[in-house]
């Protein structure tokens, strides 16, 4: 591009843009103006139906019925793509290149992911041949960091991680050497420390490749993290625009001010739970070296996917009790066998001193009016053709409980517990929101008042406000019924806001269990501090994600290595963590780890 | 966005009904249902009352008055066979409509059988999985191998062709394409949160299988089912004219439609009246049935 030169030039420039969704007569955006500098990193942010998305596609030329830009300009290099939509054509794809929040979604599955790019590049730039397009994605691939990028180029999309495929992704739209990439989200599905990396690698492109970079997300910490800018855009409109600090010291909008006042923090002190639990009481749940694997079919035969490995915890009643980890590390399978779906390979799950892996189909189903599972999914977990009275009723006459009317009157009597209209009881699900829905899979849940709620991820689909009221009903529900919860997640910030205990899960594993107050300003294990290093926070960070994560991704749970499965990442590794697998040991007061640095002998 | 706005500010009182009462009224209200309805209740009605009511008998020959055409359509019609009559002077309406009798209770409880026990295998082949559909299907793959025709010969021929065999016969030929649909839409369903939400309520394999899955995914089967009807009818005049259908001189749509095939030239009535209230019955039925599918996704989507 001849714009390098010229770092003072705009690159892209919108005025007064406004975007209408013409059914309603709505706008969806009003009067956007800013101005983006090549080579600049510019973050969006906004909570959902903001706008963001609608911005980045109406950047791209790509926006679809019902939507239609109905004022301003969007002006590259001088230009306007809206009068010229010609030359707009031209553009997309060459000089804008966008990257999606859904990267499994945009790869064909039937190409290799080096195919397609080579494709893609041949598209927009027929005068490349063949040859020089491949070494090019293989020059960009290694740039992504992908580890062998040449026989990785061969490979189909399905063999690729979830953030190896959105580093493809980048690829494939940094392979026209753009002069402006749109990012949309591009981190959300992605664990926080592969986040973390793709954030990082974000700025040395943006370095390496003179592209400027709109970066689109919903998540303070991660939009100051990744830009030189933030521009935050509220109802539409952009309220204000300043740089990370500026933005977090003086925030010039109300809305700024309050979405950073609400961001909950990892290391503030004086929090009022975590108390000491005396260890007299017996446990309600008790997990002792539970294992599960599954077999799969691999290129050479069946293979054996290990999700479950060796899982110990103990839960107290009045427990919130939390195990995080990233995707993948068995959290889902380890919830299956904790609510019976499945049963353990080895070990036992003991539910107040009943084996939970063992007991009878008839007994399960028994016991399982006192323990109760919370879906992650607020859409898929609720039967679609069901009334919101029939769901809440269900459970109820799953086990024989109470005549018809009685059965109605537990039903609404639940919903107004929740926080539900009553006269939502003949309605549909439909139309309830994603966080209404989470009420409902509450109620349902707790209709039949069993004594532990198992949450499994039961937050991760609600935004920010919106979680905050959830987490205030279940210390409500907490108080007056007694339940004691086991949480499900990958969120820290939502684990440290709300968990006594915390089990930290990898690969299969519990790698620590600690005190919640212990586990984020000691932790015992370098894989938690990882994990801390790489979560979003605005706050000043106790861990380096420098000195905390080695790059690359988990191994895969089919051939595990033989010693500690996060040797290979582990910057503190040494000889004996790649032979012997660490067991975890007491660290005092409750506090427990499965690392060689503990023992005495070691360090 | 759109779809989240939309919906709250619906009316309380409309709610306050259960789904299908709202499914039902919906569906009511709209053209095509009640047009549907009134002609399908005339036709249920002549046919179960004309032959009844008035003294004409079906089965009755007048050589005099043979191959005479319907009203105000040919030389030589009559008041008295407003339909015409057939080569043995047989009238057509009181014939047509003892016809529609036979052939809506074989078409529709042939139907009934080969949806319950396709469905039925369908279900348990798609829930259980494994060696169970292994069975289940290569049973039914067995099933769909024996020519229909083959089959039916071989039955109705040892046994007689009364009315229920014919009915059993073209049931247990028909059911396995249902056995394969359902139990592929069980299996994708099989596999939702909510059903694992189920299990995890403590309901049992029966209680999801039956209240759960099966109110989820038969009523598109039951829509595709109706169009069945139609080719039992069709089929069973298929038996009938290998005279493995029901008897002469019962008449059937299958053995007037036979039976007036030799005639089309110089008789076109005597094949063609059968045609008509097949298509007039089968229109108002698809016609009710297209209105309630519509209510059901109009209710279902959110409205």
């Amino acid at each position: 591009m001849s714009l390098d030169m010229v770092q003072t030039k705009t690159l892209l420039s919108v005025r007064n843009l406004t975007v209408t969704l013409t059914g309603e007569g709505r706008d969806v955006l009003k009067d956007v103006s800013f101005d983006l500098a090549p080579r600049q990193i510019l973050s969006v942010i906004g909570e959902s139906g903001s706008g963001k998305t609608v911005l980045a596609r109406a950047l791209a030329s790509w926006l679809s019925e019902p939507l239609a830009v109905t004022g301003g300009e969007i002006l590259i290099e001088g230009r306007d793509l809206l009068k010229d939509p010609a030359y707009a054509r031209t553009l997309a794809g060459r000089e804008i290149a966008y990257v999606g929040g859904n990267p499994a979604g945009a790869l064909d599955p039937t190409m290799t992911v080096g195919a397609q790019l080579v494709e893609k590049l041949r598209a927009v730039r027929p005068e490349i041949s063949a040859a020089d397009a491949r070494e090019k994605a293989i020059r960009l691939l290694e740039a992504v960091k992908i580890p062998a990028a040449e026989r990785r180029f061969h490979e189909y999309p399905f063999q690729y991680s979830g953030g190896m495929m959105q580093r493809a992704m980048i690829v494939d739209a940094l392979m026209s050497d753009p002069a402006l990439l749109i990012a949309d989200n591009i981190t959300q599905p992605l664990d926080v420390t592969v986040a973390a990396q793709i954030l990082k690698l974000m700025r040395e492109l943006n370095e390496d490749f003179s592209t400027a970079v709109l970066f689109i997300c919903s998540s303070l910490p991660v939009a100051c993290d990744a830009a030189d800018e933030v521009m935050v855009l509220h109802d539409g409109r952009v309220v204000e625009r300043q740089a990370p600090d500026a933005l977090i010291d003086t925030p010039q909008h109300g809305y700024t001010h309050k979405l950073i006042e609400e961001l909950p923090t990892l290391w503030a002190e004086g929090r009022d739970q975590a108390q000491p639990q005396d260890r007299d009481r017996r446990a309600i749940m008790s997990v002792r070296g539970v294992a599960k694997h599954y077999e799969t079919r691999s290129a050479s035969g069946k293979a054996l996917v290990q999700a479950v490995r060796n899982v110990e915890f103990d839960v107290f009643p009045g427990d919130n009790f939390g195990i995080v980890g990233e995707s993948g590390c068995g959290k889902s399978s380890l919830m299956r066998l904790l609510t019976g779906l499945e049963r353990p390979d080895a070990g036992s799950i003991f539910f107040e001193d009943e084996n939970v892996g063992e007991a009878s189909p008839k007994r399960l189903r028994a016991l399982r009016r006192k323990f109760q599972l919370v879906l992650q999914d607020p859409y898929g977990s609720l039967p679609p053709q069901s009334a919101i009275g029939a769901i809440l009723e269900e459970p109820l006459k799953i086990h024989a409980i109470g005549n018809r009317a009685e059965r109605r009157d537990r039903a609404r009597a639940a919903m107004s517990e929740v926080g539900l209209p009553t006269d939502l009881y003949d309605s549909l699900p439909t139309g309830l929101s994603a966080g209404q829905r989470q009420r409902l899979n509450v109620a349902r849940a707790m209709v039949l008042e069993p004594r532990l709620l198992i949450m499994d991820e039961t937050l991760s689909a609600l935004d920010q406000t919106e979680q905050g009221k959830l987490l205030n009903l279940f210390e409500r529900l907490q108080a007056q019924h007694g339940f004691t919860y086991i949480f499900i997640s990958h969120d820290l910030t939502m684990v440290r806001q709300v968990c006594s205990r915390i089990a930290v899960m990898y690969l299969g594993e519990t790698v620590e269990v600690a005190p919640n107050e212990r586990l984020f300003f000691d932790p015992g294990h370098p894989y938690s501090r990882a994990l801390l290093s790489a979560a979003p926070t605005l706050e000043e960070r106790r861990y380096r994600p420098e000195d905390c994560l080695m790059e690359g991704e988990p191994p895969s749970p089919i051939d595990l290595p033989p010693g500690c499965a996060f040797a290979g990442r582990c910057p503190q590794a040494f000889d004996r963590c790649l032979t012997e697998n660490p067991r975890l040991r007491s660290r005092g007061g409750q506090a427990l780890a499965a690392c060689h640095l503990n023992d005495p002998g070691e360090s | 966005m759109s779809a989240i706005d939309i919906s709250p500010d619906l009316p309380s009182k409309a709610r306050a009904k259960t789904i299908s009462a709202r499914i039902w009224s919906e569906a009511f209200a709209s053209t095509e249902f009640r047009i549907g309805l009134i002609v399908f209740t005339l036709l249920v009605a002549a046919a179960s009352l004309y032959p009844w009511l008035s003294d004409v008998d079906p089965t009755k020959m007048n050589i005099r008055a043979k191959l005479s055409p319907p009203i105000l359509m040919g030389e030589g019609w009559s008041w008295s066979h407003p339909l015409g009559t057939d080569q043995l002077g047989r009238d057509m309406l009181a014939r047509t409509l003892v016809g529609l009798r036979y052939s809506l209770l074989i078409g529709i409880s042939t139907t009934i059988l080969m949806v319950a026990v396709g469905a039925m295998i369908g279900l348990f082949a798609g829930y259980f999985g494994g060696r169970v559909d292994t069975v289940l299907m290569r049973l039914t793959d067995a099933q769909l191998s024996i020519p229909m025709i083959i089959l039916a010969i071989t039955i109705l021929g040892v046994s007689r062709p009364t009315i229920p065999s014919i009915i059993l016969v073209l049931g247990l030929a028909g059911w396995p394409v249902y056995a394969r649909v359902m139990r592929s839409t069980v299996m994708a369903e099989r596999k939702k949160e909510f059903v694992r939400g189920a299990m995890v309520l403590g309901a049992t394999d029966w209680r999801i299988m039956f209240t759960l899955l099966l109110p989820l995914v038969l009523p598109p089967l039951v829509f595709v089912a109706v169009l069945d009807i139609a080719r039992m009818m069709i089929f069973e005049s298929v038996l009938g004219f290998l005279g493995l259908g029901v008897q002469p001189p019962t008449p059937t749509f299958g053995n007037i439609i036979a039976d007036g095939r030799k005639y089309l030239m110089n008789a076109w009535w005597i094949a063609t009246m059968p045609g008509v209230f097949l298509v007039l019955t089968l229109t108002s039925v698809n016609l009710m049935g297209a209105a309630l599918e519509r209510a059901r996704n109009k209710i279902y989507a959110g409205a």
